[in-house]
């Protein structure tokens, strides 16, 4: 597809990899379009953990429920970002939230909902599709969020020359997973173990936790989704709130936290911790090393902030797409991407 | 040439002045020396033809079995048997990835390496040549080169790169991007592009000349005398065919004859060729015709499979980007403004015209490669040769599910028949990594490769 080079670094590219195991996951990617819509960062990449054709074409309703307004990074041609899903793993099962939306009817008798995907061969094959995403960013200039088991993420880290890719346009990977200081495993590390083990001892570059401590401390409020999305006479997240628990009810959210540290690491919704080293035990549990040079750093919750999250929360989640302007071909000769100094880790 | 009462060595040339001539398997050469028995070498091809198709007509609705094929294919019906017909296979460096436009020479210059090339307009840090800042290309290693690494040495040639439109190999073809790209298929190195022999007269003295070309002084004493490059081999191949028996001696006349009627045709051209307007600059023995250059290219490279003169083959069909016209099909206008149809359904239709008037020429080839037996096999069932495009949509400059189709079973390697679809992005380096496994050549990455295919085997 014809593009004009980019000259002007754009905002973060964010790669989501997501087990889409609660409704959370569901609130969280629902978050992260409406930042994208918003222009701060830009999801370029979404795939799902979760080895069901199902959760992937509910992920493709969703890309495309915000088609026009988000950002497709690489460029196909009139076919929608590709939706990665594991052909493995450990999750499997349909989930209420994501399959009974599929089944959402308008009164013409149509579907409420239109997806590109009919078959395991209209989802991306996982490596490729994050390695793809990365080529086509800006160096340092990418967050991978995973949300769900380690699984994905570790086969591309050990796939090829994927590496040497995640070293050059990763800047930090923010994992939904883990709890800290200690506790009793949990579940996204417990999943794939050696994945976990894994992406915590050989990602080259920042990883931010986002344990599961932090489970529970926010909910995403049933008034929201009752009374803010008016706009819309059909809503796929909206569906999907609905099907996941007897309304009106307020959804403890965790994966969104996830998200919105990524894309605003320095607002303060936040505390982190000092570096350190994330280890992950036989067992699945995690503990945490302070260690000065320490890669890993995880997030703190600020019970003086809830208040806010949760405002920004509903803001953003309940946000209506802007279409996004037509492109524009910029002069030529300008700034190349690979003279821009990587950004340096959030918390330096 | 050496004669003995054993089997004849695979590697026999017929010589004469400045003349080596490889010869096609033989009876005669099985078993070799030693009680062995004879090595059937696997030969691998690249076919690339420009700006890809109108896959609404190069891609059936169905998997599995290959049954009626699409109107682009319809020439391949006689060779479902003996095809692979591949879906959703991904080449990412030809996209952008923030380098702006371009993806013609994106297309071609990554397709054979999975690496997107380096433009030339803002980086000259290669060095300089004569005191000057030269323009630095920076491509990758294809495939082919990987394969002639590690065999070539068995044969002449380690690979042999063959092409039909454009020469030119300095400054800007594609919004910054080389010519370099545009016009080389193979690369020997990221830096060090292998062009294409263009000239059908220079691929055939390159093919039968004693260390790769006729000396001038053969040359022109043959010209002279309008002599046949077999009147030099005559003494050699009379030796030959007394120690051959009825069958092989007719595989030999056959041989020799198609030869004969490469290089007539070659002089025919030579003689006539000024009289064809070809739509573009031709070096001066080119035919301009399409079909009857791609026949005499195709001719050569079956001889050079047939001979085991080399075993790998890129052959570039034209330069990405391509705008040649096809009058002979009265398709007057170029081809590259066509694919930029915006959805135009007249210029939608002669896109697709051309695409079939190529699948036409090559489905000629495979015939003739087909027609030649190795023992059990035809010479096509122990080849694969791989058609392709690095973009798929000309209109919208697509580089995923992109146009490939694998003639041929690479030796009984490969299990044809078959259409087969990959998930998304799955990159076409995948396919690459298969076939050097089929070639011998073990390797577990390659260019953006995330694993081989072995549904290709299975």
């Amino acid at each position: 597809m014809l593009q004009p080079r980019q000259t002007e670094k754009p905002s973060v590219g964010i790669v989501l990899d997501t087990g889409l195991s609660r409704i959370d996951d569901v609130l969280a990617m629902a978050l992260l379009y409406g930042l994208d819509g918003k222009k701060e960062e830009r999801l370029v990449s979404v795939s799902v953990s979760r080895a069901n054709l199902k959760a992937a074409i509910y992920s493709d309703v969703v890309g495309r429920f915000y088609a026009g307004a988000v950002s497709g990074a690489i460029g196909f041609g009139g076919r929608t970002l590709p939706v990665g899903l594991a052909d493995s793993g450990p999750l499997k099962e349909d989930l209420p939230f994501f399959t009974q939306p599929l089944t959402h009817m308008m009164l013409d008798g149509k579907p409420a909902y239109n997806s590109d995907i009919k078959t395991d061969l209209d989802t991306a094959e996982i490596v490729a599709v994050v390695r793809n995403a990365l080529t086509a960013q800006w160096d340092g200039n990418t967050i991978i969020i995973v949300n769900g088991p380690a699984t994905n993420i570790a086969r591309v880290l050990a796939t090829g020359n994927s590496k040497d890719w995640i070293q050059r346009k990763v800047s930090l990977l923010v994992f939904a997973g883990g709890r800290f200081p200690n506790g009793p495993a949990e579940e996204n590390v417990k999943a794939d173990v050696a994945s976990a083990r894994r992406l915590f001892a050989e990602w080259p570059t920042p990883i931010v936790v986002c344990g599961a401590e932090m489970d529970g401390l926010v909910s995403y409020p049933g008034s929201s989704i009752e009374n803010d999305f008016a706009w819309s006479t059909a809503h796929p997240v909206v569906d999907a709130y609905k099907a996941a628990g007897k309304m009106p009810y307020d959804a403890p959210v965790w994966a969104m936290h996830a998200g919105l540290y990524a894309v605003r690491p320095k607002e303060g919704y936040f505390k982190v911790s000092d570096p350190g080293t994330v280890s992950v035990l036989e067992d699945g549990r995690t503990t945490f090393t302070p260690s000065g040079n320490g890669k890993h750093r995880h997030l703190i919750f600020d019970p003086a902030q809830k208040e806010r999250i949760v405002k920004t929360y509903t803001e953003l989640v309940s946000a209506k797409p802007v279409e996004k302007p037509a492109r524009s071909f910029p002069p030529k000769n300008q700034q190349k991407p690979e003279d821009v100094k990587k950004p340096e880790d959030p918390k330096k | 040439m050496t004669i003995t009462r054993k089997a004849l060595q695979r590697r026999t040339f017929l010589r004469g002045m400045g003349v080596a001539m490889g010869l096609p398997l033989l009876d005669a050469m099985v078993p070799a020396l030693y009680g062995k028995e004879i090595e059937t070498p696997v030969r691998m091809a690249y076919v690339y033809v420009p700006i890809g198709a109108i896959m609404d007509h190069w891609n059936p609705t169905y998997t599995g079995q290959l049954r009626e094929l699409p109107r682009i294919l319809k020439p391949m019906e006689p060779f479902r048997e003996n095809m692979l017909l591949l879906g959703n296979l991904t080449h990412n460096g030809g996209r952008a990835l923030l380098d702006g436009g371009g993806d013609h020479a994106r297309a071609t210059g990554g397709y054979l390496s999975g690496v997107q090339p380096r433009k030339i307009a803002e980086d000259s840090s290669y060095g300089d040549r004569n005191g000057k800042s030269v323009a630095a290309i920076k491509a990758g290693i294809t495939a082919d080169q990987i394969v002639a690494n590690q065999i070539g040495g068995k044969t002449r040639f380690a690979s042999l790169e063959v092409g039909m439109e454009d020469a030119q190999q300095s400054g800007n073809c594609d919004s910054g991007y080389s010519c370099s790209y545009t016009n080389n298929l193979a690369w020997k190195s990221e830096s060090q592009p292998l062009p294409p022999t263009l000239d059908p007269r220079a691929l055939f003295e390159r093919l039968f000349g004693d260390d790769g070309d006729l000396t001038p002084q053969a040359r022109d004493r043959r010209n002279l005398y309008r002599r046949s490059i077999l009147d030099y081999v005559t003494e050699d191949s009379k030796k030959l065919e007394t120690r051959l028996g009825p069958s092989d001696r007719s595989k030999l006349d056959q041989y020799l004859t198609s030869v004969r009627e490469v290089e007539v045709r070659i002089q025919q051209n030579e003689k006539h060729n000024q009289q064809v307007d070809p739509g573009m600059e031709k070096p001066g023995g080119t035919p301009g015709d399409f079909a009857e250059h791609f026949k005499l290219q195709s001719d050569m490279i079956t001889i050079a499979f047939q001979a085991d003169l080399t075993r790998t083959v890129t052959f570039l069909v034209g330069r990405e980007g391509s705008n040649r016209p096809y009058r002979e099909i009265n398709v007057p206008e170029g081809h590259h403004n066509l694919t930029h149809h915006r959805n135009n359904p007249e210029m939608i239709e002669k896109v697709a015209q051309i695409n079939c008037y190529h699948i036409r020429t090559f489905a000629a080839w495979m015939e003739k490669m087909k027609s030649h037996k190795e023992g059990d096999r035809t010479l096509l069932d122990n080849s694969m040769i791989c058609y392709g495009s690095g973009i798929a949509d000309g209109n919208k400059h697509t580089h995923e599910d992109l146009p490939t189709m694998i003639l041929g079973s690479g030796g009984g390697f490969l299990k044809t028949g078959r259409r087969i679809v990959y998930r998304r992005e799955t990159p076409i380096c995948n396919l690459y990594l298969t076939m050097m496994e089929a070639m011998g050549v073990q390797r577990e990455t390659f260019g953006d490769a995330t694993g081989h295919l072995p549904e290709l085997t299975a």
